[in-house]
C-alpha cells in the first residue's frame, strides 16, 4: 500500500517544469518593483515646481502625509484638498522612502498620484482608458529616420507640456507606410489633436522681417511659472458677455536672435505714445502656422538695443471667469510648448484617433472575468458529459487556468499591454489548449494494446500539426493594419506555444498517472 | 437501469450504428451533393453581392473611414436619430444596456462624418459638451488609412491561408488529403462569409481577425480526421473516422459553447469582442458541418480508391 503511494505522488519532471513555469509566470506578474508598500505612487512631477525642488520624483512611494499614513490615491487627494481649500500659504510634509520633503506654498503641490499597481500587467487603452493616436506626414512617405526624428520631437512636446504618462513610437505596416504612434493613459488632454498634429511653426516679425522662431535656435530658455509667466488680467467688456484673461510670459533669445531684433528695431521711429509710455511704430507680430496670434507694441527704450529678454502675450476666453482663466493657462501651456520645443519637420494628419473613458474599462473588466469563468465552466461541463468521470475534469481545467496564468506572466516579461484583441488572443489560445487537451483524452482512453505512452504520444503528432498551422496564420497579423491587432497574434503566439511545450507535455503526464493509477486499480 | 434495459439500449444503439455506417458506406459520394449545392448557392450570392456593392463584405467604419462616438449617458436614441440624420452622413445609432437591470449605459453614434463634424451636431443636439475620456469616446479613422487596413487585413488573410496551406502540405506529403483539409477551411471561411453577408453585419477590424481564428480552429479537426483515417492502421476505416468523429466533435462543441457562452455576458459591451465571438460561433458552426459531411466522405472515397490500387 504505501510503496503504491509514494508511487502516485511522483511527479514527472514535464509535471516539474510546468510547476516551475506556473510559478515564475506568478512572480512576473505579481512582484512588482514596490511589492508589499503600503501608499501611493508619484506619477508625475512638474518640471520646475516646488515639489520638484524639494526632491520628489516620479516612481517615488508617498507613505506618509502631514504624519497621516496614506493608503490609497483617495487619501492623499482628501488631506490635499482639505488643507488648500484656504488660499493661505502652508506647510506640507510628504515621507517617502527616500526620506521627508517639506514643501510651503499656498497651491498643492503639483504632482499627480495613483494607487500602488498590484500587479506587473498594464491593460491597454481600450480597457483602462486613455487616447490614441496614429499620425501620418500629409503628402509624403515618410523614411524611417524622418519618422523617428518626428517621434523625438513629439516626445519632447509632451514632456514640456507636462504630460509624462504616453508612448510615442513609430510603427509600420505591410506595404511599408510608417506611422508615428502615440499612446496616452488616463485622461485626454485638451489640445492633444494640437500637440500632435499642429506644426507649430512660430514667428515673430516686424513687417516682413523674421525676428526670431521657435525651437532652440534662436529662444534659449521660455519662463513658465512664477513671476515671469502667468495670467494678469481678466476683463468682461460687455456686462453678460464673454470673459477674457491675458497671459503673459518672458522668452530668452539666443544672442543671434537678439541682434537681429536691434537692427530691425534701429531704424523704426517712436511715434506711437499711450498713458504708459511710447512705443515703436510697428508692432512685433506673432503668427502661429502662419496666423496671427498676437501683436505686441515694442517699448521705445528697446529701439536698437541688444535685448535677449522679450515678454509674450495673449488671451484667452470663456463665458465664466473660471472658464476664461483655464483657456488662458491653456493657451499659454501650448504656446510655451511651442516656442521651445520648435516646429515639426512635416506637415502631420492624424489618421486615426481614439479615445477611451476609464469608467468603461472597470465595468468591463469585470464582465470578462464572468465570461471565463462560464466558459472554463461550460468546457468542463462538456468533459465530464463525455466521460463521465469527475476525475478527467480537472486536469484540463487545471491547464487551462495555468496556461491563462503563464500568457499572463510572459506579457508582463515582454511588456505587451493587455488590450481587448489581446484578451480575444487568449481566448484563442485557450481554445487551442482545450482542444488538443480533448485529442489527447480520446487517445489515452482508448482501449488498444498500445500502451498509454505510446498513445499519447501519437495524439502529439496531431497536437504539434495543429500547432504549427495556427502559427503561422498568425504571423501577418504582427505586422497589418499597422500592428494595432499585434495584440492578438502576441498573446495567441505566446499560448499556443507555451502550450505545446509546457502545459501540453505535463498534461500528458498528468493523465498517464490518472490512467496508470486507473490500470492498477 | 437494471441490466436488461441496459443491455437493450446498447443493442439498438449498435443497431442504429451498424445501420449508420451501413448508410454511410452505400451512400456517402452522394452526400458530396449536399456541400456541393451549399457552395454553388454560396458562390452565386458572393457573386450577386460582388456585382451589387462591389465588395466582399459590409465594412464598418474602422475599414471605411469614419467616427464612432460612444456617449455614456442617458439619451433617447429614437428622438436623437431623428435629429441627426439629416446632418451626418450614413449614420447609425445603437444603445448598450446593462446585462441584469436593462437600463441604458451609453449610445453609440457611428458616422462617415469626420470628428470634428460629428462632435459638432452632437453638442448642438445634446446641449452640452461631450468631453473625451469624461462622458464620450471617440474613435476616428480617416478613410484612406480605413482603406488601407482593410487591403492590409486582406493581404494578412491571404499570406495566413498560404503559410496553413504550406504547412499541411509539408505535414501530409499527399495531394488530395492536404487538399481536403485546406479546402475545408476554404469553405468554412468563405461559408462564414456569406453568412455574415446574409445577416448584414458591418465587419470591423477585429471581426477580419476573426476569419483569421476560423482558419486555425478549422485544421485543427481536420488534421486529426486525417492523420487518424490515413495514418493509422488499427481497426477498419469506419472504426477509425467514427473515433476521430467523437473526438472531434468534443473539441468544436467545446469551443462553441464556449464561445457562445463569451458572447451573452460580454457581447453587449463590446463591439469588437461581440463580432469576434459571433463570426467565429457562425465559423465553428460550419466547420462540424465541412469536417463532418464534406471531409469524411473525401477521405473515405480517398482511403477505398487506394485500397482497390495497392
Amino acid at each position: 500500500m504505501l510503496p503504491e503511494k509514494r508511487k502516485m505522488f511522483k511527479l514527472t519532471w514535464k509535471i516539474w517544469l510546468w510547476i516551475i513555469v506556473l510559478i515564475l509566470a506568478l512572480i512576473s506578474i505579481f512582484i512588482t518593483p514596490n511589492f508589499l508598500q503600503k501608499g501611493v505612487v508619484i506619477s508625475e512631477v512638474e518640471k520646475n515646481s516646488t515639489a520638484f525642488e524639494q526632491g520628489l520624483r516620479q516612481g517615488q512611494v508617498i507613505s506618509e502625509v502631514d504624519g497621516n499614513k496614506i493608503e490609497n490615491a483617495g487619501d492623499f487627494s482628501k488631506i490635499i484638498s482639505e488643507k488648500f481649500s484656504l488660499n493661505e500659504s502652508v506647510k506640507l510634509t510628504i515621507k517617502t522612502q527616500q526620506g521627508e520633503h517639506v514643501l510651503y506654498s499656498n497651491l498643492p503641490p503639483e504632482i499627480t498620484v495613483s494607487n500602488i499597481p498590484k500587479t506587473n500587467l498594464k491593460t491597454g487603452l481600450d480597457l483602462s482608458g486613455g487616447a490614441r493616436a496614429l499620425v501620418k506626414a500629409k503628402d509624403e512617405k515618410l523614411t524611417h529616420s524622418q519618422i523617428n526624428d518626428l517621434v523625438n520631437i513629439i516626445s519632447n512636446r509632451f514632456n514640456v507640456y507636462g504630460i509624462s504618462d504616453i508612448t510615442v513610437k513609430s510603427v509600420s505596416d505591410l506595404s511599408g507606410n510608417y506611422f508615428m504612434l502615440v499612446e496616452i493613459a488616463g485622461a485626454t488632454p485638451r489640445d492633444l489633436q494640437e500637440l500632435i498634429s499642429q506644426q507649430g511653426k512660430f514667428e515673430a516679425k516686424i513687417g516682413n522681417e523674421t525676428v526670431f522662431i521657435g525651437g532652440e535656435r534662436d529662444i534659449t530658455s521660455v519662463a513658465k511659472s512664477g513671476q515671469d509667466a502667468g495670467i494678469y488680467s481678466c476683463s468682461q467688456p460687455q456686462s453678460a458677455g464673454d470673459y477674457f484673461c491675458n497671459f503673459r510670459f518672458t522668452i530668452y533669445l539666443s544672442e543671434d536672435a537678439a541682434k537681429r531684433h536691434a537692427e530691425i528695431t534701429r531704424d523704426l521711429e517712436a511715434n506711437y505714445s499711450t498713458p504708459e509710455g511710447n512705443y515703436l511704430s510697428q508692432k512685433l507680430d506673432l503668427y502661429l502656422d502662419d496666423k496671427l496670434v498676437d501683436s505686441l507694441l515694442i517699448s521705445e527704450g528697446l529701439k536698437g538695443r541688444i535685448t535677449t529678454q522679450v515678454q509674450i502675450s495673449g488671451s484667452g476666453s470663456g463665458a465664466e471667469k473660471s472658464d476664461a482663466i483655464k483657456d488662458a493657462e491653456a493657451k499659454m501651456k501650448h504656446l510655451q510648448t511651442i516656442l521651445i520645443t520648435g516646429s515639426l519637420p512635416f506637415n502631420l494628419e492624424i489618421v486615426k484617433l481614439d479615445t477611451i473613458s476609464p469608467k468603461l474599462g472597470d465595468r468591463f473588466t469585470k464582465y470578462i472575468l464572468i465570461a471565463a469563468i462560464a466558459a472554463l465552466f461550460s468546457v468542463a461541463t462538456i468533459i465530464f458529459i463525455k466521460y463521465r468521470r469527475l476525475k478527467l475534469v480537472f486536469p484540463p481545467l487545471l491547464i487551462c487556468t495555468s496556461e491563462i496564468i503563464i500568457i499572463l506572466g510572459v506579457s508582463a516579461i515582454i511588456r505587451q499591454d493587455l488590450d481587448l484583441s489581446g484578451i480575444a488572443g487568449i481566448l484563442a489560445a485557450i481554445g487551442t489548449g482545450i482542444d488538443d487537451q480533448i485529442v489527447m483524452l480520446d487517445e489515452a482512453e482508448r482501449k488498444e494494446s498500445l500502451t498509454v505512452k505510446q498513445r499519447i504520444k501519437r495524439a502529439f503528432g496531431i497536437v504539434l500539426g495543429a500547432y504549427f498551422t495556427s502559427a503561422v496564420s498568425l504571423l501577418p497579423l504582427l505586422w497589418a493594419g499597422a500592428g494595432l491587432l499585434k495584440g492578438f497574434a502576441v498573446m495567441t503566439l505566446i499560448g499556443i506555444t507555451f502550450g505545446v511545450l509546457i502545459t501540453r507535455p505535463a498534461f500528458a503526464d498528468i493523465i498517464k498517472k490518472i490512467e496508470e493509477k486507473n490500470a492498477s486499480a | 437501469m437494471d441490466e436488461k434495459t441496459e443491455q437493450r439500449t446498447e443493442t439498438s444503439k449498435q443497431k442504429f450504428s451498424e445501420r449508420f455506417i451501413k448508410f454511410h458506406d452505400k451512400n456517402y459520394k452522394l452526400l458530396l451533393f449536399i456541400p456541393v449545392i451549399l457552395f454553388v448557392f454560396c458562390f452565386a450570392y458572393m457573386f450577386n453581392f460582388y456585382q451589387k456593392n462591389s465588395d466582399f463584405i459590409y465594412r464598418d467604419i474602422s475599414l471605411t473611414g469614419g467616427t464612432s462616438v460612444t456617449i455614456s449617458e442617458q439619451i433617447d436614441i429614437d428622438d436623437l436619430r431623428k435629429a441627426v440624420s439629416g446632418k451626418l452622413e450614413s449614420v447609425d445609432i445603437r444603445e448598450i444596456s446593462d446585462l441584469v437591470t436593462r437600463e441604458q449605459i451609453a449610445v453609440i453614434v457611428e458616422t462617415k462624418a469626420d470628428k470634428s463634424q460629428t462632435q459638432k451636431v452632437l453638442e448642438d443636439y445634446l446641449g452640452y459638451p461631450l468631453v473625451e475620456g469624461e462622458n464620450s469616446n471617440f474613435e476616428f479613422t480617416g478613410s484612406v488609412l480605413g482603406e488601407d487596413f482593410y487591403k492590409q487585413l486582406l493581404i494578412a488573410i491571404l499570406i495566413a491561408f498560404c503559410l496553413m496551406a504550406i504547412v499541411v502540405f509539408i505535414q501530409f506529403k499527399t495531394l488530395v488529403p492536404s487538399l481536403a483539409v485546406i479546402g475545408c477551411a476554404f469553405a468554412d471561411i468563405f461559408m462564414t462569409l456569406v453568412a455574415v453577408n446574409i445577416l448584414g453585419i458591418s465587419v470591423s477590424t477585429a471581426g477580419i481577425v476573426a476569419f483569421l481564428m476560423i482558419i486555425g480552429y478549422s485544421v485543427d479537426t481536420d488534421i486529426l480526421l486525417t492523420t487518424k483515417a490515413l495514418k493509422r492502421d488499427e481497426g477498419s476505416l469506419n472504426r477509425r473516422i467514427f473515433d476521430s468523429f467523437k473526438t472531434g466533435i468534443a473539441m468544436t462543441l467545446t469551443s462553441l459553447f464556449a464561445v457562445l457562452i463569451a458572447l451573452i455576458i460580454v457581447g453587449p459591451f463590446s463591439q469588437i469582442l461581440s463580432q469576434i465571438f459571433t463570426i467565429m460561433s457562425i465559423g465553428l458552426g460550419f466547420d462540424i458541418f465541412n469536417t463532418w459531411v464534406t471531409n469524411v466522405s473525401v477521405i473515405k472515397w480517398y482511403a477505398s480508391r487506394k485500397k482497390k490500387n495497392v
